[in-house]
């Protein structure tokens, strides 16, 4: 099978490149402009414009899928790639499944796996649908000895979107996917300096800080890179540590491949405790210290 | 002066979703229904635009037999008028965009907000679809609105930029959790609400989908659940087990 395979983002295609390497034949489309012409695409098309939006990124694309023959669409899972599933569905009358996390083709049916309920589940489909939005962090990229050829594709008509200012953000820093030890913060440090003690954990267990949706999103305590969860990242740590964090179902999707998790939570009922190996009822500006303490002993 | 659509989604409380221990299946029985919380944050900013520049603003949901509830908070809100399309069934966003934008297709609007996903299905498919189906643009992940000569600007977040992008209206916009803090209608309010206009219509499907549901099920949990409420006790055992983790 012919896999059409797009994302904005080179970390995403290399990963769907090396998930996917085995089960299609791959032709990569990216406005990326780093070099992706070692991870097994046959073709890598570098797509370029002035104003590129996903309204003409996803006209672009369909019509390359009508010329080219593919199977198959594969979009690496964000908020643009969403977008671009869903412009797509509609153009070229497919139906669509996003954030999956495996796709298996079997007799022109295709199963597909992604979080339900939150995240509090997970649900196998099977369908007929032909494009699929991918999640993040599912495999490590390994580059191919072979190189894709390179392809350029300019876009010129215009999107409906103007594109008036950008706000760069704070580079990445962390790879928490990776980090053996984590110790996350959540609402209940209730302010930004909270955080000191936190990281004062981390330190001693040889960790990183990561932390909820609000601490991250809503009040920027943390930056963005270091969200567990849903829609943050998926960790597997040795250790997770939830400090403050109440167990919404949305977290737990991102740190239930933690093998051990430690919850400090003032609330007893809360659903962090059912999803702890080991926890402790309290406040955490009393308990960490402790913690901390016993830890130096 | 706009005319504001709002669409909103009920969903089944997943916060209290209990889950079988024999077949790892969600226990839907008797589970109660919420306002989906993308969806809350999609009717705030609705009634804010309304609030700051004027208008009207009327909320569309596509909903089994409790939608009139979420209706109810959704007018308490602030919305204005209420439209419930009857007849949903399953998650499935092909059908979903296709009785929202056959309703919105007949309809007077210079923004439609929605919240960019749901809580529960996480799919993020049907307001593209809806633009799409409408041919009007999509302006999604607001996390800040502004209304200007009748032109809507939002600022997108974005991993390593955030974006300020401005559109032509019509346009559809789908908001971020982060953009604003929903309001909790005081009783007054709420009560007051029943008193506002709303619709019910029956919706036929008549859309094809090849998707099959073969399982879904809650991942194994195994965790210990050792829970201290004694603090002391709590830091020597589990200071005890770290040190057996960190070299
Ligand atoms: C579509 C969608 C996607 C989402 N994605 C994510 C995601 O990726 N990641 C994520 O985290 N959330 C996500 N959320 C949000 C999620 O639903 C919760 O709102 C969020 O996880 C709550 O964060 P929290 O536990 O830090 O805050 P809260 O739920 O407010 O919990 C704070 C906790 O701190 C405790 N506490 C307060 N003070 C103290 C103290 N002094 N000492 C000890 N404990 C204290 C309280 O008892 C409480 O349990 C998502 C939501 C939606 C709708």
């Amino acid at each position: 099978m012919k896999a059409m395979v797009f994302s904005e983002k080179a970390d995403l295609s290399s990963q769907m490149l090396t998930l996917f390497r085995n089960t299609f034949e791959m032709d990569l489309y990216t406005t990326s402009n780093e070099n992706l012409l070692n991870f097994g695409a046959k073709n890598v098309f570098k797509l370029t414009g002035n104003n590129l939006y996903v309204d003409n990124i996803s006209e672009k694309l369909a019509e390359m899928y009508k010329n080219n023959g593919y199977d198959i669409i594969i979009i690496g899972s964000s908020a643009m790639g969403r977008e671009i599933s869903s412009l797509l569905s509609e153009i070229l009358h497919l139906e669509a499944i996003t954030e999956v996390m495996k796709i298996e083709p079997k007799d022109g049916i295709i199963a597909t796996e992604r979080f339900f309920y939150g995240g509090k589940t997970v649900i196998r489909e099977e369908s007929e649908a032909k494009i699929f939005t991918v999640l993040p962090g599912l495999v490590d990229p390994q580059p191919v000895n072979s190189s894709s050829t390179e392809n350029n594709i300019s876009i010129d008509k215009d999107s409906a979107i103007k594109v008036v200012d950008q706000i760069e953000k704070p580079k990445s820093s962390v790879n928490l996917e990776k980090a053996d030890i984590i110790v996350s913060a959540g609402r209940g440090i209730g302010k930004k300096e909270g955080l000191a003690v936190i990281q004062q954990l981390a330190d001693v267990l040889h960790g990183e800080v990561g932390g909820s949706r609000p601490v991250c999103l809503d009040y920027h305590w943390l930056s963005e890179e270091r969200q567990v969860g849903l829609s943050g990242k998926r960790v597997k740590p040795k250790v997770y540590v939830a400090c403050g964090i109440s167990g919404q179902v949305q977290h737990i999707a991102g740190m239930r491949g933690s093998r051990m998790v430690i919850a400090i939570n003032k609330d007893k009922n809360a659903p962090i405790f059912n999803e702890c190996d080991y926890g402790i009822v309290g406040d955490l500006y009393a308990v960490i210290p402790k913690l901390i303490e016993a830890m130096k002993k | 002066m706009y005319n504001i659509i709002v669409c909103f989604k009920q969903i089944l409380d997943i916060d209290q979703m209990k889950v079988d221990e024999s077949t790892q299946e969600p226990i839907l029985k008797n589970l109660p229904y919420r306002l989906e919380d993308l969806s809350k944050n999609a009717i705030e900013e609705a009634v804010r635009i309304k609030e700051k520049y004027g208008g009207k603003v009327i909320g569309i949901t596509y909903g089994g037999d409790q939608a009139t509830l979420a209706m109810k908070e959704a007018l308490a809100m602030g919305v204005d008028e209420g439209i419930i399309l009857k007849g949903y069934k399953e998650n499935n966003p092909e059908i979903t965009s296709d009785v929202l934008a056959k309703k919105i297709s007949g309809m007077q609007y210079d923004i439609i907000i929605m919240g960019n996903q749901s809580a529960d299905s996480y799919t993020g498919l049907v307001p593209g679809k809806v633009a799409r189906k409408l041919s009007i643009p999509l302006v999604g992940n607001a996390i800040k609105l502004e209304m200007a000569d009748r032109r809507v600007r939002i600022t997108r977040t974005g991993e390593e930029k955030n974006l300020v992008l401005e559109s032509n209206l019509p346009a559809l916009v789908t908001v971020e959790q982060e953009i604003n803090e929903p309001r909790l209608p005081p009783l007054i309010q709420i009560m007051a609400a029943g008193r506002k206009p709303m619709k019910i219509e029956e919706i036929q499907v008549n859309v094809k989908s090849t998707k099959k549901v073969i399982w879904n099920r809650a991942p194994k949990s195994e965790r210990k659940r050792i829970v201290f409420e004694d603090v002391d006790k709590g830091v020597a055992e589990i200071s005890k087990v770290l040190k057996g983790e960190v070299k």
